[in-house]
């Protein structure tokens, strides 16, 4: 008689094994992406974006419309337009993406409430169901994934320069506009793509803790780009084995992990700091 | 051939007129200073010959070629053109090494994978780090730079490839006095063994009047230019400048093509 461990259990489940594919593959991502959305202060933009994702959601739901299909247009439309604004008003950022999720999060709201036929919780919708994650979904991914490392290794130069400073990249013949409007949009459709198996709430942690832990590890820009990658890729796949283990909620899990692994990033980076603080010279009077 | 020519050149800026009817001509391997009071349009015009900002009327040609209305220039032009701003404040943000970023001025424009150009690539840089004394740093993160240092790092970013016209935007501003002598030292040098032509916006009329060649006087409009002894006259300041915003009377330096060595 073979015993099987409560591991090989764990994997040896079809929907586990597209989950912990799924996770990879969107952790991957997200770290990717994140890490030049950190960089350019689009934190709180892919959170406004994924938030704006359960309106586009509700949306489809009331109209009657599949869902994820009307989801990609509506981020991609979104992003556009909170781009635009965010570049003619005079408002801090912050404040206005502030008013832009909030308001998303209860238009979202109160469209789920007038449907009645509904069959998904909303728990699904604000914390994922990556192990409902279906081949079709993965295939999705993966491309989008393939798009993104394509996309950012040719405009690697571009990418790093319109970061830095605008007038600098445009003057050595980028086009700071377009490709930050190019970046917003991949932003837009990866986090309409993870939606699903990621959250409304928890998208942003996908996007901001792995590039976070790897900015604080990285001396040198490719190593910070693919190290975001694999803190992504790594966490999910982690968090998800825990998950299945555990049986608590994967994508909560993840995100566990995730801000584990960030706290190791911190350790590792204040390693020699307090010598550092001593050699200053004292402070006099 | 000048390398530079502007005619005729407006440019609006949020309604407001900043630079009007300006013409000039940089001939090649000139030192050309552009001084004026704030706001008097200098940072609009070099935003309109780099083809950052848009123009209402007027050309602006590079190497004979023109600027397009939104800025365009063919790829091998622009590849020749370099800007060096006043500072990069979001350097502290980007995990990048000195030698990372001064190979992305080696990077021609346009879509390219980071590993292609490989030996020539990492010898450019190499050489660049070697002219501008910052092989040491090319390990070291650009948040982790002094002013003087990132400033010579930046040249190193313009000097990696070959180009013909360096454009300025006061490049000096925040350095220390001997920091700013030992830029201008290599820049001078630079421009020597380079050959290139220099266009500078500056408020440090002294080193204007040591080093450079020809003075642009803007004030929305051209208001004087040529040699920095006879268009940097006290007459001339006062008709450029409001009389309390005046810059104290020049200190008599004898003529030099070099900036000291601090």
């Amino acid at each position: 008689m073979t015993e099987f461990s409560p591991f090989s259990a764990v994997i040896g489940q079809p929907f586990m094994q597209r989950a912990l594919v799924g996770g990879l593959l969107t952790g991957a991502l997200g770290g990717l992406l994140g890490s030049f959305a950190v960089l350019r202060q689009l934190s709180f933009f892919s959170d406004a974006l994924g938030h704006s994702a359960l309106l586009g959601i509700s949306l489809g739901i009331l109209l009657g419309l599949n869902p994820t299909l009307v989801l990609i247009p509506f981020a991609v439309l979104f992003a556009l337009l909170v781009n635009l604004l965010v570049q003619r008003s005079q408002l801090p950022t912050d404040a206005l993406l502030n008013i832009v999720y909030s308001t998303s999060l209860a238009f979202a709201v109160v469209a789920l409430s007038l449907v009645t036929t509904y069959k998904g919780g909303i728990q699904q919708l604000l914390f994922g169901d990556i192990l409902g994650i279906s081949w079709l979904d993965l295939a999705l991914i993966a491309v989008l994934l393939m798009a993104a490392v394509a996309y950012l290794l040719v405009s690697l130069r571009a990418q790093v320069l319109v970061t830095l400073h605008a007038d600098l990249a445009g003057a050595f013949g980028v086009g700071s506009q377009w490709h930050r409007i190019a970046f917003i949009l991949l932003l837009a459709v990866v986090v309409a793509v993870s939606i699903k198996a990621v959250g409304v709430l928890l998208i942003s942690a996908f996007v901001v803790i792995p590039a976070c832990a790897s900015r604080l590890v990285s001396r040198r820009f490719g190593t910070y780009l693919v190290l975001s990658s694999v803190i992504g890729g790594g966490c999910a796949v982690l968090g998800l084995l825990g998950s299945g283990l555990t049986n608590l909620p994967s994508g909560p899990c993840v995100v566990i992990v995730q801000f584990f692994g960030f706290l190791l990033a911190l350790l590792w980076s204040l390693r020699g700091r307090p010598q550092r603080l001593r050699a200053k010279p004292a402070v006099t009077s | 051939m000048a390398v530079l020519e502007v005619e005729g050149l407006r440019v609006v800026r949020d309604g407001v007129l900043a630079v009007d009817d300006v013409s000039f001509q940089l001939a090649a391997e000139s030192d050309t200073a552009l001084v004026g009071p704030n706001g008097a349009g200098k940072s609009s015009l070099v935003g309109a010959i780099l083809g950052l900002i848009p123009r209402q009327a007027g050309e602006v040609r590079i190497l004979g070629h023109r600027l397009g209305p939104a800025g365009q220039l063919p790829a091998q032009v622009r590849a020749q053109l370099a800007f060096l701003p006043q500072a990069l404040p979001l350097q502290g943000r980007l995990p990048l090494t000195v030698a990372e970023f001064v190979g992305f001025g080696w990077d021609p424009p346009g879509p390219r994978l980071p590993w292609s150009g490989g030996g020539a690539r990492r010898s450019a840089v190499h050489s660049a780090l070697a002219k501008t004394g910052c092989g040491p740093l090319a390990e070291r993160l650009l948040s982790e730079l002094s002013g003087g240092q990132l400033k010579r790092v930046l040249l190193a970013f313009c000097v990696v490839r070959p180009r013909r016209l360096l454009v300025l935007d006061e490049a000096q501003a925040g350095l220390d006095a001997p920091s700013t002598e030992q830029f201008h030292s290599l820049l001078f040098d630079l421009r020597r063994s380079e050959g290139w032509t220099v266009l500078q916006v500056s408020h440090d009329l002294d080193m204007v009047r040591r080093s450079c060649d020809q003075v642009l006087c803007l004030n929305r409009q051209l208001r004087c230019s040529g040699h920095p002894e006879l268009a940097l006259s006290r007459a001339q300041l006062e008709r450029l400048y409001d009389p309390a915003d005046l810059p104290s009377h020049p200190r008599r330096q004898a003529p030099m093509g070099r900036p000291r060595i601090g």
